[in-house]
C-alpha cells in the first residue's frame, strides 16, 4: 500500500480453522475452549513470540488462567443482568484460515492512501495514514510487533486490567497490545487536528476479529479522537485509555450496523486533573455490548453522553462502570436510547465513590425512549458511595412518545411520522 | 347546529368545565375525545375522517390553552416544518417570523430558543399567535389568548387579529376578557352551556359581566 503503513501484530496464529468433516461455523464458547485448554496453554512457551517480551507472555498467561477459572460472563454478573446474552452466544462464527498478510486486506484499506490523521485498528493490526508515519518530535508514536520498544511495552502490558467483562477473552485472541502515544509536547495539535480512528472487520463474512488497544495521551497533551465502529463482522475490542497528569481526551464514537455484533470494553484511566469526554452514538446490532471502566484519580472531569437510536430488532447494552477513588472529581453521564420496533436495549450504570473520595459531584441520566409496545429497555442506576462529603444524583426513565406533544405538532399540519420523527429528535438533543 | 362562517369573529364563552376547550379540540381531531354523533364540515369536506393534521393542512388552526412545550426543538424549525417551506423559502420565512417576533416584543433570538421552553405564559401565546400568522390559517380557534399576556400584550394581540381577520378568514375566540372582546369587535358571542348553547351580539358579553352566568 502506497503512502501508508502497516504495523503488524507478533501474534499471527491462527484460532480454530476450518477441519475436513467438521462443522465451518464455530460459537463464541469454542474460542473461549480452545484457548484456555491446557494444550493452548502448554504451548505458550513454545510460541515464537513468547521470548521477546517476557513481561507479556507472564501477563498474556495470566490472563488466560483467569479466563479460564472465571468463564465466559453470564448474566450473574451485574454489567450482564439485562443484556441478551444467549444471542451473543448463539451466533455463528466462520472460521477462516490467517490471512495477516493478504493482499485483499491490504487492499481494502488502501483507502488511507492521502487521508490524514487516520489510523484503522483490523484485527489486532494496525494501518496509519502517511502523515502519522514520519518521525517528528511531537507525532503519534506507535509500539508493536514491528515496532518494539522492550522496557517501554512491558510497562504499557502491566496496565492492561481485565474486568468481569469479555476483555479477557479479546486479550486472549489479540495478545499483543498494540500502543498508540499521544507524546507529553504536543499540547493540543491533536485537539485542533482530531485522529481518526476506524475500527473495521477486513471482510464481510461472519468472522470474528478482535483489537487490544492502549492510547496514551501523556502528561498535559490534548487529543480529539474520531472513533469509527464499523462491523461487518463479529469484532471485539478492548481499549485502553491512559490519561495522564492534567491530559485531555475527547472521544466521538459512532458505532453503526452493518450486519455484524460489536463488543466493545473501553477502559479510562483519569490520572490527577485529567478531563475526559466521550461522546458516542450506536444503533445496536444482532447484539451490541458497549463497557465503559473509568478509573478516577483526583480532580479528574469526565463527560459521558451518549444518544443511541436502536434500529428494528437489534440489540444494544450498555454497562457504564466508575470508580472514584480521591477528592474533587466531577462526573456527568447523560445517555438517551431510543428503541425502535423489536429493539433491545439496556443500560447500568454504577459510581463507586470510596472513604476518600470527598467533594465527588456526579449526576447519572438515563432516558429511553420506546416507540413502539414491542421493544424493552431496561436501566438501572447503581449508587455505591462510601463517603458523606458528595454531591450525586441520578435520573432514569423508560417513557412512549408524548401523545400530547403528537397532538400538538399535528395541530400545526406536521403528520405523525414527520411528528414522531421530530420528537425523537429533539429528544436526543 | 353551529356554523362559522368566513368573514366574521365569534367570541365562545362559559363557566368553568362547560367544554369551550372540548368543543374546539373535537373540532381539530384531537384523539382520545369521547365520539360524538353528528357531523363537522370545513371548507365544505368533512373532516370527521380527517386526522389532525390533515385539518390543520386545510387551514384550521387552533391556538392552545397551555401550549406544549418541546425542549431540543428550535421555534423556527419548527415553523418549518409547520409549513412545508423549501430551501429556498427558508431566508424569506426567516425574516417574516423574525417580524412578527419583533412586533410582539419577544427577544432576538427567539426563532434559536426551544419550542415554549424558558417560556413565560404571555410569550408561549404569543408564540401561538406567529404561528397563526406564519401558517395558512383560514380558520383560527384560539383558547384564552389572552391569558398571561401584559396590557402591550394584550394590544399587540387585538390589534394583529384584528388586522388578520379578513374577509377570507374567520375567527373564534374563547375569552372572557372584556377588553379583548370589545376590541375584536364580535359578529357573535356564544354562551355555552350545559345543555345548549345562546348566541347574541356583543351586549350578550356585557350582561355576562354584569351579571354572571346565571343571569343569562
Amino acid at each position: 500500500m502506497m503512502g501508508s503503513k502497516v504495523y503488524k501484530t507478533l501474534f499471527g496464529q491462527t484460532i480454530l480453522m476450518p477441519q475436513a468433516n467438521v462443522e465451518e461455523f464455530y460459537k463464541l464458547n469454542d474460542y473461549f475452549e480452545h484457548v484456555t485448554s491446557n494444550k493452548f496453554i502448554d504451548d505458550l512457551p513454545h510460541a515464537y513470540w513468547s521470548n521477546i517480551l517476557p513481561q507479556l507472555k507472564k501477563t498474556y498467561e495470566n490472563n488466560l488462567l483467569t479466563l479460564k477459572e472465571e468463564g465466559l460472563p453470564t448474566k450473574r454478573s451485574e454489567q450482564f443482568n439485562f443484556a441478551n446474552i444467549h444471542k451473543l452466544y448463539d451466533i455463528d462464527i466462520l472460521s477462516a484460515e490467517s490471512d495477516n498478510d493478504s493482499y485483499d486486506v491490504i487492499e481494502r484499506f488502501s483507502y488511507l492512501n492521502g487521508k490524514k490523521r487516520c489510523i484503522v485498528l483490523n484485527d489486532s493490526r494496525i494501518f496509519t495514514s502517511e502523515d502519522l508515519n514520519k518521525r517528528s518530535p511531537f507525532n503519534v508514536q506507535i509500539l508493536d510487533s514491528v515496532n518494539t520498544n522492550k522496557n517501554r511495552q512491558s510497562e504499557y502490558v502491566k496496565l492492561l486490567r481485565q474486568q468481569d467483562n469479555f476483555s479477557k477473552l479479546t486479550y486472549a485472541l489479540s495478545p499483543f497490545p498494540n500502543v498508540i502515544i499521544f507524546p507529553n509536547g504536543s499540547n493540543n495539535t491533536f485537539d485542533k487536528n482530531p485522529v481518526t480512528v476506524q475500527y473495521r472487520n477486513s471482510c464481510d463474512e461472519p468472522r470474528l476479529e478482535c483489537n487490544t488497544t492502549i492510547f496514551d495521551v501523556q502528561y498535559n497533551a490534548k487529543v480529539h479522537l474520531k472513533e469509527d465502529v464499523k462491523t461487518t463482522a463479529g469484532q471485539m475490542n478492548y481499549s485502553m485509555y491512559v490519561l495522564r497528569e492534567n491530559a485531555e481526551l475527547t472521544i466521538e464514537r459512532t458505532t453503526n450496523d452493518y450486519g455484524g455484533w460489536n463488543i466493545f470494553d473501553s477502559v479510562f484511566i483519569c490520572h490527577p486533573g485529567s478531563k475526559l469526554t466521550v461522546k458516542f452514538t450506536n444503533t445496536g446490532s444482532q447484539y451490541t455490548q458497549e463497557n465503559l471502566y473509568i478509573d478516577s484519580s483526583s480532580k479528574t472531569s469526565v463527560d459521558i453522553v451518549g444518544r443511541n437510536q436502536i434500529y428494528k430488532g437489534n440489540q444494544y447494552h450498555q454497562y457504564v462502570y466508575q470508580k472514584s477513588n480521591d477528592p474533587d472529581n466531577y462526573s456527568c453521564i447523560d445517555i438517551k436510547n431510543v428503541g425502535r420496533e423489536y429493539a433491545s436495549t439496556s443500560f447500568i450504570g454504577r459510581y463507586d465513590v470510596g472513604p476518600l473520595s470527598t467533594n465527588f459531584n456526579g449526576t447519572m441520566n438515563n432516558q429511553n425512549l420506546m416507540l413502539e409496545k414491542n421493544v424493552t429497555m431496561h436501566t438501572r442506576p447503581v449508587l455505591d458511595i462510601h463517603t458523606k462529603e458528595i454531591k450525586c444524583q441520578h435520573g432514569c426513565t423508560v417513557s412512549n412518545i408524548n401523545e400530547d406533544h403528537m397532538y400538538y405538532l399535528q395541530t400545526k399540519g406536521i403528520n405523525k411520522v414527520t411528528a414522531s420523527e421530530m420528537l425523537i429528535e429533539s429528544f436526543l438533543c | 347546529m353551529v356554523k362559522f362562517e368566513a368573514g366574521k369573529t365569534y367570541v365562545i364563552m362559559g363557566s368553568n368545565g362547560v367544554g369551550k376547550s372540548t368543543l374546539i379540540h373535537s373540532l381539530m381531531g384531537k384523539p382520545g375525545l369521547p365520539a360524538v354523533s353528528g357531523s363537522a364540515t370545513f371548507l365544505g369536506s368533512d373532516i370527521n375522517t380527517l386526522e389532525t393534521d390533515q385539518r390543520a393542512r386545510l387551514g384550521m388552526f387552533v391556538g392552545f390553552q397551555a401550549p406544549t412545550s418541546i425542549p431540543g426543538l428550535s421555534n423556527f424549525q419548527f415553523i418549518k416544518q409547520a409549513t412545508g417551506i423549501k430551501v429556498t423559502e427558508i431566508q424569506p420565512s426567516l425574516s417574516k417570523f423574525k417580524e412578527f417576533s419583533n412586533t410582539l416584543g419577544l427577544p432576538d433570538d427567539w426563532d434559536k430558543r426551544n419550542l415554549n421552553t424558558d417560556a413565560s405564559g404571555g410569550e408561549k401565546k404569543k408564540n401561538e399567535l406567529i404561528q397563526m400568522l406564519m401558517m395558512n390559517t383560514k380558520l383560527a380557534m384560539l383558547d384564552e389568548p389572552d391569558s398571561g399576556l401584559d396590557v402591550d400584550g394584550i394590544k399587540a394581540l387585538t390589534s394583529e387579529l384584528t388586522a388578520w381577520r379578513t374577509k377570507e378568514n374567520t375567527l373564534v375566540v374563547i375569552t372572557h376578557y372584556d377588553k379583548l372582546i370589545s376590541g375584536l369587535n364580535p359578529d357573535a358571542v356564544i354562551v355555552l352551556q350545559k345543555d345548549g348553547a345562546l348566541v347574541g351580539d356583543q351586549s350578550l358579553a356585557d350582561k355576562i359581566f354584569n351579571d354572571g352566568f346565571e343571569g343569562v
